[in-house]
């Protein structure tokens, strides 16, 4: 009876609660507010400190990507772009190098630029190009993403571009294990016009990421094949930090909902005349929240 | 119903605020630091629709505002983390 009357006290308005759900009070808003900080906070310390049981479990297929790609650039009416071996090594390795530097970014923080891991596997570029992917559960949410971006989208679709490469790596990066995808798209030097105006290639410029005009020929640095590329596909057992995030987010947002239209309702049906802000509005607002949480998915794009 | 249909001019306009949040939501999937911006712009633009609304009918108060406050901040705070964690 008493955990009756506790979340009757909690759901309902009644005299105990000055006719207002208790959920709904200001003190336990502002207490669901730091709750929820806090457990976000829990979530980051185990990510640092705790067991390794956070991450984005994926299965990414480098064909599928390629596949996808082209799939999309034959819709465009553009030509597919053929996968090439280097590329992808070279791709491979710039993946690589953000989980051996733990660093998300095209530009490395020392300074090393993407098109760096082209020439060092001897592609010797005209046009290059780097779109970049993480936390993806599969490679169609990973291409939609790129297409949804303006400029990834430009780069996926870039007549410019001839040749492909994938590099698919796993690994911890800021205490989350995450599997990242580097797409490398190229046009090798030898295979344009070798007196194409300057002019011109400056204004086909790659996005997101500036892609210089090789005018000399690259000096060949072969760097290590990256050891950071896990088996693919392989089950493993990982709590997603935004899965969990998510699910306490809807979970929280629907017993609000519930408890204001519960309050709402009885509220109306008993004409009590209280102060407090708009339940209609709360509900909408809420409601907002709600789809949000919805809409969103996990997985970067850079 | 009846307090709803009273107010249905300042409903429209907060719909409205919410409508363009999700939208921007959807169009700009791609980019997370306005989605944060937009976040921010329709949690702030709810907390003064509350003021103005109960200020024109003359029930504002400090609870009331303190209410608002802490649902925008509710939604915000979700927001960002999920934001932040995808």
């Amino acid at each position: 009876m008493k955990f009756i009357h506790r979340v009757a006290h909690l759901i309902f308005p009644r005299e105990s609660n000055n006719q207002k759900a208790k959920l709904l009070h200001n003190s336990s808003l502002t207490l669901i507010v730091f709750a929820f900080i806090f457990y976000q906070l829990g979530i980051t310390f185990l990510s640092r400190f705790g067991p390794n049981v956070l991450g984005f479990a994926a299965n990414i297929s480098p064909d599928e990507v390629v596949r996808l790609t082209n799939e999309k650039r034959t819709q465009a009416g553009l030509l597919p772009l053929s996968l090439n071996s280097t590329l992808s090594q070279a791709a491979q390795a710039k993946g690589a190098d953000m989980l051996n530097k733990g660093y998300w970014a095209h530009v490395a923080p020392d300074g090393t630029q993407p098109w760096v891991f082209f020439t060092n596997f001897g592609y010797k570029y005209r046009y290059a190009g780097e779109n970049l992917a993480r936390d993806f559960a599969n490679p169609q949410s990973a291409v939609e993403a790129w297409m949804n971006s303006p400029s990834h989208k430009e780069n996926l679709l870039s007549p410019k571009y001839k040749e492909i490469g994938i590099g698919v790596v796993e690994g911890n990066l800021a205490g989350v294990d995450t599997t990242i995808i580097v797409e490398f798209f190229g046009t090798k030097y030898a295979d344009t016009l070798p007196v194409a105006p300057i002019a011109e290639a400056k204004a086909v410029v790659a996005t997101p990421i500036a892609t210089p005009m090789a005018t000399s020929v690259p000096t060949t640095t072969r760097i290590m094949v990256p050891t950071a590329n896990l088996s693919i596909g392989e089950p493993r057992i990982l709590v997603s930090p935004f899965n969990v995030t998510k699910s306490v987010s809807l979970g929280i947002v629907g017993i609000l909902l519930f408890v204001l239209v519960l309050d709402g309702f009885f509220v109306s049906r008993r004409r009590i005349a209280r102060i407090g802000g708009r339940t209609f509005a709360h509900l909408a607002f809420l409601g907002m929240i709600l789809a949000i949480a919805l809409i969103l998915k996990a997985g970067q794009i850079i | 119903m009846k307090g709803i249909s009273k107010h249905i001019p300042h409903y429209m306009v907060l719909f409205g605020i919410l409508a363009a949040g999700i939208l921007a939501f959807l169009l700009f999937s791609y980019d997370k630091g306005f989605q944060m911006i937009v976040a921010t712009a329709v949690a702030l633009s709810y907390v003064a629709w509350g003021i103005v609304h109960h200020s024109i009918h003359r029930d504002l108060y400090l609870s009331v505002v303190i209410e608002y406050l802490a649902v925008a901040s509710l939604g915000l705070v979700i927001v960002f983390s999920l934001i932040l964690r995808s």
